[in-house]
């Protein structure tokens, strides 16, 4: 048994060294397969940290309430009993017109912008979650009621572009596994072709070992290693390049989310998503290489 | 013990190229197959060693029915035989001794002992100090000579050669054959096919003569 791990580890170390005989030409093989393969990885990762920050704003959606600028002290009380009662409504919290222009000065660096201006432009607000086991639709009609509260005079759904761009995104996932899916299928093809190649190229080496006793097992082996390098090489070099990606498009990412006061992770594959990724390119490479060996191994008979 | 029972071979086409031949072959014997090209030899050979199907009749090597056995069990029984082909079927593309190294690659031989027995062969075919000499560079004895080490490189029970002599001088030739009579002393079942009898008439053993896919006598 010792002795069979022995021969796999010898061909696969000779596999190995047959690619890095020729650096260049395997370094090319490489990199078509990572550029493939990366295009969907670096597409899902973009889509996925996006989506999981957009699900955590859908996650907890607050409603805002902004009442008339007229509005008394006794208007806000029952605004302010009404949506304590409320069913539907987990907490709320209120924001006097004073505050919020204070909040303002504060944010923007604008102090003094009070002075400048005829009196407080701004309402009083209430910002009310609602109970989060509440479904989209049950939002909408919340919205609506509240929005029908005596001296109210707007209803802001925060939540409401973001649950729109989490059903893009949604869709941007969907495309990163159908191109995931697509590059597959090319994944087993190009390993097809190369061991095709690989095949006719040893045509006289392989009939020669058929005629002195080489099982079909034994000349399918090296190919097959070979495949398994390819899968696992180019899933490490597709690593490579959508760390890269990340490094350069976190920053970005960064500066944007900041605008929101949000802070969007862009991270690189994690350990699992890596494992996942190099074990289904070793399979899809051993596929595409077995194809390859049966359909040609049958060609070449021992004469 | 290779045992022939009522072979037929058929090619693809319509020709036969043995018809009916029985025949037993005695472990550790040494035979000579003689007749003119296009008599059958190759043939003979081939289905000993699997390579052919018989059409009909059966085939036994090593007490197994060739004619049984699945495609797949063909390698193992080619394992315990060695070839030299007629066209020697040398790799150029690595040199002496990874040729030679091929069938123990194949059986999966510790790679030290392989290395020994590698030396071994090469030193008993007189080839010894050309390991690392690539085989464009042997003369054309010396190639026969290397297909011969490959041939016995796993000590195999059963040695088939097809014209070893072949566009040798004569005294190139003896030495083969006394190459083949050393293995044959040491148990190894040896089977030559030529079309040179005078070679063959010297050593006194059986000759298997084939005349258009019968026995010629």
């Amino acid at each position: 048994m010792k002795h069979f791990f022995y021969l796999h580890w010898q061909d696969a170390r000779q596999a190995l060294r047959k690619m890095l005989r020729q650096p260049v030409g395997s370094l090319l093989n490489l990199l078509m397969l990572a550029v493939a393969m990366s295009l969907p990885v670096t597409l899902f990762l973009t889509a996925g940290s996006l989506q999981h920050w957009v699900g955590k704003l859908t996650a907890s959606p607050q409603i805002t309430l902004f009442m008339e600028l007229s509005a008394e002290p006794a208007d806000m009380a029952a605004v302010q009993s009404s949506l304590s009662s409320h069913p539907r409504v987990a907490s709320f919290r209120f924001i006097a017109r004073d505050q919020a222009l204070r909040d303002l000065e504060q944010r923007s660096g604008l102090s003094g912008i009070s002075e400048g201006l005829e009196g407080n432009p701004l309402p009083d607000a209430f910002i009310v979650t609602p109970k989060p086991d509440a479904t989209p639709e049950q939002l909408d009609m919340l919205q609506k009621e509240l929005s029908g509260l005596p001296m109210v005079e707007q209803s802001q759904f925060d939540a409401a572009w973001a649950r729109r761009l989490h059903g893009l995104l949604d869709i941007a996932v969907k495309l990163a596994w159908f191109l995931g899916a697509s590059f597959g299928i090319a994944l087993v093809l190009i390993t097809h072709n190369t061991i095709r190649m690989q095949i006719l190229a040893r045509q006289e080496e392989i009939e020669v070992a058929k005629l002195i006793g080489a099982t079909d097992s034994f000349i399918r082996r090296p190919f097959l290693y070979h495949a398994f390098w390819l899968g696992l090489l180019s899933a490490l070099l597709c690593w490579g390049l959508s760390s890269l990606f990340v490094n350069q498009a976190a920053p970005a990412l960064n500066e944007f989310s900041r605008l929101y006061g949000e802070n969007i992770s862009l991270s690189s594959l994690s350990a699992i998503e890596l494992a996942a990724l190099a074990g289904g390119s070793i399979l899809l490479c051993l596929f595409g290489a077995r194809l390859a060996a049966d359909h040609h191994l049958r060609k070449v008979r021992a004469h | 013990m290779i045992q022939f029972d009522q072979v037929t071979k058929r090619y693809p086409g319509g020709h036969e190229a043995l018809r009916n031949l029985s025949f037993t072959i005695d472990s550790g014997e040494m035979v000579f197959l003689a007749g003119h090209s296009g008599a059958g030899k190759s043939t003979l050979l081939k289905l000993i060693s699997g390579i052919e199907r018989a059409t009909s009749g059966s085939v036994l090597v090593n007490n197994q029915n060739l004619s049984r056995l699945r495609a797949s069990q063909l390698p193992y029984v080619r394992q315990h035989i060695g070839i030299v082909f007629q066209d020697h079927k040398i790799l150029f593309d690595r040199n002496v001794f990874d040729n030679v190294m091929l069938p123990l690659n194949i059986i999966g031989f510790d790679r030290r002992d392989a290395a020994r027995r590698v030396r071994a062969a090469l030193d008993k075919v007189g080839l010894a100090g050309k390991e690392k000499v690539m085989p464009v560079r042997l003369s054309g004895g010396e190639q026969q000579r290397l297909c011969i080490a490959r041939a016995v490189v796993h000590r195999p029970s059963i040695l088939l050669a097809d014209e070893p002599s072949a566009n040798l001088d004569r005294a190139y030739a003896l030495d083969i054959m006394e190459l083949f009579k050393s293995f044959h002393q040491v148990g190894v079942t040896v089977l030559i096919a030529a079309h040179d009898e005078t070679l063959m008439e010297d050593y006194g053993r059986r000759i298997i003569r084939l005349r258009e896919g019968q026995f010629a006598s």
